[in-house]
This record gives C-alpha cells, sequence and structure tokens, in this order.
C-alpha cells in the first residue's frame, strides 16, 4: 500500500511533465540493433541510438535541444567486499550487498548533463552514476558510500558503468546519434534505452526503446544445458575429456 | 585475432594462449605423474577466469590428462590396479566431504582465502620436504654411496589390520593407510580442484614405501576417477564448468602430457622429485605473497548468486 504511494508520488511530476506533454516538441529514437546475439567469437559490440526531434508543432524560432541518452541492463544482486589486513593477511571483510545494481549502465549527452539539468531532476530521472538506484542502501553512512563507490570505479574499469559528456551528436538541428561500446563481459538479457529531451533544463519528451542480448547457437545450447541438465552437462564434459586423452595417447604414441 | 567468447565464464579468451596453458601443464604432469591442478587453478585465476569456474575446469581439464598419462605409464607397467581401486575407495568419500566443505566456507564469503592458506601449508610443507629428501639422495649418490634399500623396511604401518596383497608394488600392507590417503587426496581434489597428486606421490613413496615408478602411474590412475566425479558434483551443485574452456585446456593438455612422459623417463626419480619441488615451492611462494602483500585493489565485486 505504502509502496504504491510513493511509487504514485515520485511518478507525479514524470507524468505532469511527459505525458501530459504541455511541450509541442517531441523526440523519436531507436537502436541499430535490437538483438545482440552473443557468439563464441563475440569481443564487445558497437550499437547506435539515433533518432530526431520533431519540432514541426513548435514556434519556428526555437532551439538549443538537449538530448541524454542512458542505456540500462539487467540487474542482479551484488556483494562489495572489502580486503582488511589480519594477522599480517590481507583477509575479505564481511562486506555489503546491493540489492538491485544494473548490470550494465552507460549516460551519454549531447552536452554535460549536470548541465542540461537541475540536480533534482537528474536524481529523480536516475540519470547519472551518482544518481543510479543501486537497491537496498542508505545514503546517510559514509562507510556504505565508500562500498558504493568501488563499485561504480571497478565497473567502470570494466566497461559496464560508462559516462561520455559528449557521446550525442546533432547532425544539423534535428537528427542526433550517439554510439556505446558493449563489452565483452556484458551481462545477458533484456536491456533499455531511455532518451530525453530537454530544452532550458525542462524535459520536454521521452522515448524508450528495448534491446535483447542473448547467447545463440552452440554457445547457447551450451549454457541452456548447464544450467537446465547439469548431471548431463557434466557427464559430457567427462566424456569428452576421457576421449580427448585417448585420441592424445594414439595419436602421440610411437610404436 | 583468435578470440574465443566462453559460455559460461562469461569473457573472451586467446584461444592459443589457453592451448599453451594446457600443454605446460600437461607437460609436467606427464613428466611427474601429478594433474597439475596445483598450477592450473592459479594459473586461469591470473588469467581472469572466475576462481570457482578455474576450479571446477581445471578438474575437467585434469579427466583428459590423466587417460593420455595413465595410458603411457600402463604401458611401461607402472599402474598397481589394485592399489589404485583401494585409492579411488577413499576418494570418493573425500570427495564428497570437500564439496560440502567448500559450501559452508562460501556461505560465509571465506572460502577464497581458506583455499589459499591451504594452498600455501600444502605446498609449503610438501615441497620443502621433497627438497630437502631429493638434494640428499642426489649428493649421496654423488659421494658414490649407494642408498639404503628401502623395501622390506618397517613402521609402524605394518601393525595396521585389513591386510592386503599388493604383488605389483611387493607390498603386503593394511588396506587402511591407501584409503586414509585416497580420501585426503580426494578432499583436497574437490575443495582445491587439483587432482591431489603432490600429496599422494609423496604419501606413497615415503608411508608406504611403493617404488617411485608405480607410485606416478598409480596415482595418475586414481586422479582420473577423483576428478571426473569432482567435475560431476561442481556441475551438478554449482554449474561452473565450462565445456569450451575445458576442451581447449584438454586439447593443449593431451599434447604436453605426452611429451611430459618421455622427458620425464631422461631423469632419475630423485632428479623428477628436486624438480617438482622447485615447482611447487614457486607455486606456494606466489600465492603467499598474493595474501601479504597489499593488494592492487581492496574491494571486490561478487555477484551473491555466484562463488
Amino acid at each position: 500500500m505504502r509502496t504504491t504511494l510513493v511509487a504514485i508520488l515520485f511518478a507525479l511530476p514524470l507524468t505532469a511533465a511527459v505525458a501530459g506533454s504541455p511541450h509541442p516538441e517531441e523526440v523519436q529514437a531507436d537502436i541499430s540493433t535490437r538483438e545482440i546475439s552473443i557468439q563464441s567469437d563475440f569481443t564487445g559490440i558497437e550499437i547506435l541510438i539515433f533518432g530526431s526531434v520533431d519540432f514541426s508543432h513548435a514556434p519556428p524560432d526555437q532551439s538549443g535541444y538537449d538530448v541524454i541518452v542512458v542505456i540500462r541492463g539487467p540487474s542482479e544482486p551484488i556483494v562489495v567486499r572489502q580486503k582488511h589486513r589480519v594477522a599480517g593477511i590481507w583477509v575479505n571483510g564481511p562486506g555489503k550487498i546491493f540489492a538491485s545494481p544494473p548490470g550494465f549502465y552507460a549516460v551519454l549527452s549531447s552536452r554535460p548533463f549536470r548541465a542540461i539539468a537541475s540536480d533534482k531532476m537528474l536524481k529523480e530521472l536516475g540519470i547519472g552514476l551518482s544518481n543510479v538506484d543501486f537497491g537496498r542502501y542508505t545514503l546517510g553512512d559514509p562507510r556504505e558510500e565508500s562500498y558504493r563507490s568501488a563499485m561504480i570505479r571497478l565497473r567502470k574499469e570494466e566497461g559496464l558503468f560508462q559516462e561520455h559528456d559528449d557521446g550525442v551528436s546533432f547532425i544539423g538541428r534535428s537528427l542526433f546519434r550517439a554510439t556505446v561500446d558493449l563489452p565483452v563481459n556484458v551481462p545477458i538479457g533484456r536491456y533499455t534505452s531511455d532518451v530525453y529531451l530537454f530544452r532550458d533544463g525542462v524535459l520536454l519528451s521521452k522515448k524508450q526503446s528495448t534491446l535483447a542480448v542473448s547467447k545463440v547457437g552452440f554457445e547457447r545450447v551450451l549454457y541452456l544445458l548447464a544450467f537446465q541438465h547439469p548431471f548431463i552437462y557434466g557427464l559430457l564434459a567427462v566424456i569428452l575429456a576421457v576421449l580427448a586423452g585417448l585420441a592424445g595417447w594414439f595419436a602421440f604414441r610411437r610404436d | 585475432m583468435f578470440q574465443v567468447y566462453l559460455p559460461i565464464a562469461e569473457i573472451s579468451v586467446n584461444l592459443l594462449v589457453m592451448l599453451g596453458l594446457g600443454a605446460a601443464v600437461g607437460f609436467l604432469s606427464g613428466m611427474f605423474g601429478v594433474g597439475g591442478g596445483f598450477l592450473l587453478t592459479p594459473l586461469l585465476m591470473f588469467s581472469g577466469i572466475p576462481p570457482a569456474i578455474a576450479v571446477a575446469t581445471g578438474a575437467n581439464q585434469i579427466v583428459g590428462t590423466s587417460v593420455s598419462g595413465t595410458l603411457a605409464q600402463w604401458r611401461r607397467g607402472n599402474v598397481d590396479v589394485r592399489m589404485g581401486f583401494v585409492l579411488i575407495a577413499g576418494g570418493v568419500v573425500g570427495a564428497l566431504a570437500g564439496v560440502l566443505l567448500l559450501g559452508l566456507l562460501r556461505q560465509i564469503g571465506q572460502s577464497g582465502l581458506i583455499i589459499s592458506l591451504t594452498y600455501v601449508a600444502f605446498l609449503g610443507v610438501i615441497g620443502t620436504l621433497m627438497l630437502w629428501e631429493s638434494l640428499r639422495v642426489i649428493r649421496k649418490r654423488r659421494a658414490g654411496k649407494s642408498t639404503p634399500p628401502r623395501s622390506g623396511q618397517h613402521n609402524w604401518i605394518h601393525g595396521l589390520p585389513f591386510k592386503m596383497r599388493f604383488p605389483q608394488s611387493r607390498l603386503y600392507i593394511s588396506a587402511i593407510p591407501p584409503l586414509a590417503i585416497g580420501a585426503v587426496a580426494g578432499l583436497l581434489a574437490s575443495f582445491l580442484g587439483v587432482g591431489g597428486g603432490f600429496i599422494m606421490v609423496p604419501a606413497m613413496i615415503y608411508l608406504l614405501r611403493m617404488p617411485t615408478n608405480i607410485v606416478i602411474g598409480t596415482s595418475i590412475f586414481q586422479i582420473i576417477f577423483v576428478t571426473a566425479i569432482v567435475t560431476l558434483l561442481h556441475a551438478t551443485l554449482n554449474h561452473t564448468l565450462d565445456l569450451l574452456l575445458a576442451f581447449i585446456l584438454v586439447a593443449g593438455g593431451v599434447i604436453g602430457g605426452q611429451f611430459g612422459v618421455r622427458a620425464g623417463h631422461r631423469f632419475k626419480g630423485e632428479q623428477l622429485r628436486a624438480m617438482l619441488a622447485v615447482v611447487v615451492l614457486a607455486v606456494a611462494l606466489r600465492l603467499l605473497l598474493d595474501l601479504v602483500l597489499k593488494p592492487a585493489e581492496l574491494y571486490s565485486l561478487v555477484p551473491l548468486s555466484g562463488a
């Protein structure tokens, strides 16, 4: 009951800003690839998000549009541990659990996004690494904050968290494009791409698209077998290893 | 170029690097009669494979190299099958206990630390003992003295009940010590992702007083069965086996293993033991340094569901 109320209260300013649409401008956008297939030659992929600002119903001399693109991957609970020195040995501490950090998160904008909208607005929309909701944690505890920043730093190093202040480029007044690199270790699942259109710090329009990352072919068969029929998978692994051992022996013996 | 995506580990690795890694470990396996897991598991982790996947996949790779290693030893008449089956019986019990122990440690988040400490303790003690013993024999031989014959000597082990005859090893001893040795090896196999040869080989040489060449053939024979069971347990309970990675490692391993067996026959038993001791001590030192030196990164991220 309480959660629904909070959700409604939270959603209100957004719906007022977008769905009510007192603004004549609209943003249209899509992703170059709706389905990303992971096969054995997968080493990461670059995706293109493109779109246009439809200002045909706006007063003729409007300009200064800003676009922010946010790509979010599926979330999974993560334990963040810090090592401490105990009797001369570095030992993992108990760690903190973040219930739902996104497995992938990228913000791309046409100029530094903190200059595009107010901090309050960015926080509401979850734009920027400092505003991402990681699930259960308290902002007030400085020790938790160090775990949170460690998670952001580690994920940034892996290319799973990205912020690009000049990631969106306009072609003329209306068309824009943005590219983002999905690294080799991207989690599989459903991704969303949210494109926000701003002018003078006001959210004018929003467009969401989705993207699926999945394993296909041989990789998919192995993956499904490993998780749905693990005993058969294990047995297959043992048999293959024994056969390879036998083959090696027959191929290499000299007499 | 040559990059391969691993479906369970979910990373991309270089095919040639992994083949080379398998071959190098297979070479040592064939040469010394050890599974090579105590090298493979840390090396996989250093190449960025998650530890839990390194352990399970390493065990599967050892199955393959042990098969070709055993065949090579078999032809030289170095496998005591009777002794092997007694060791396997103990190994199955130990492997199950190891999986349960690992599950408990994982719950409190200290499996990595305990695994490293166990590695350092076992490898350090065994490496030091083997190096000391083999250098002593080598020095004596250089001085022209003959080594005292060991077979036929009696120790406390000969007082135990349930005696069995092992004609190939020229032994008539209780079944309890080989069962216990097999159980300890099985425990380490599932807990550390190793074959357990590094503890079985010295135990059979020094406790059971088996001839060194038969010890090597028999331990590698036992390792096939124990690592096969460990592979199945990890695949079924933890979903941490990467079949594609295992296959690449096995392919490299069987080739390296054949050359290792031949290389091993150029050296005397005590020379082999001295070389193995140096390798064992080097791995122990590396693991110890990782525990003692301040890590470059104090924080680590682990999925809650995973290991």
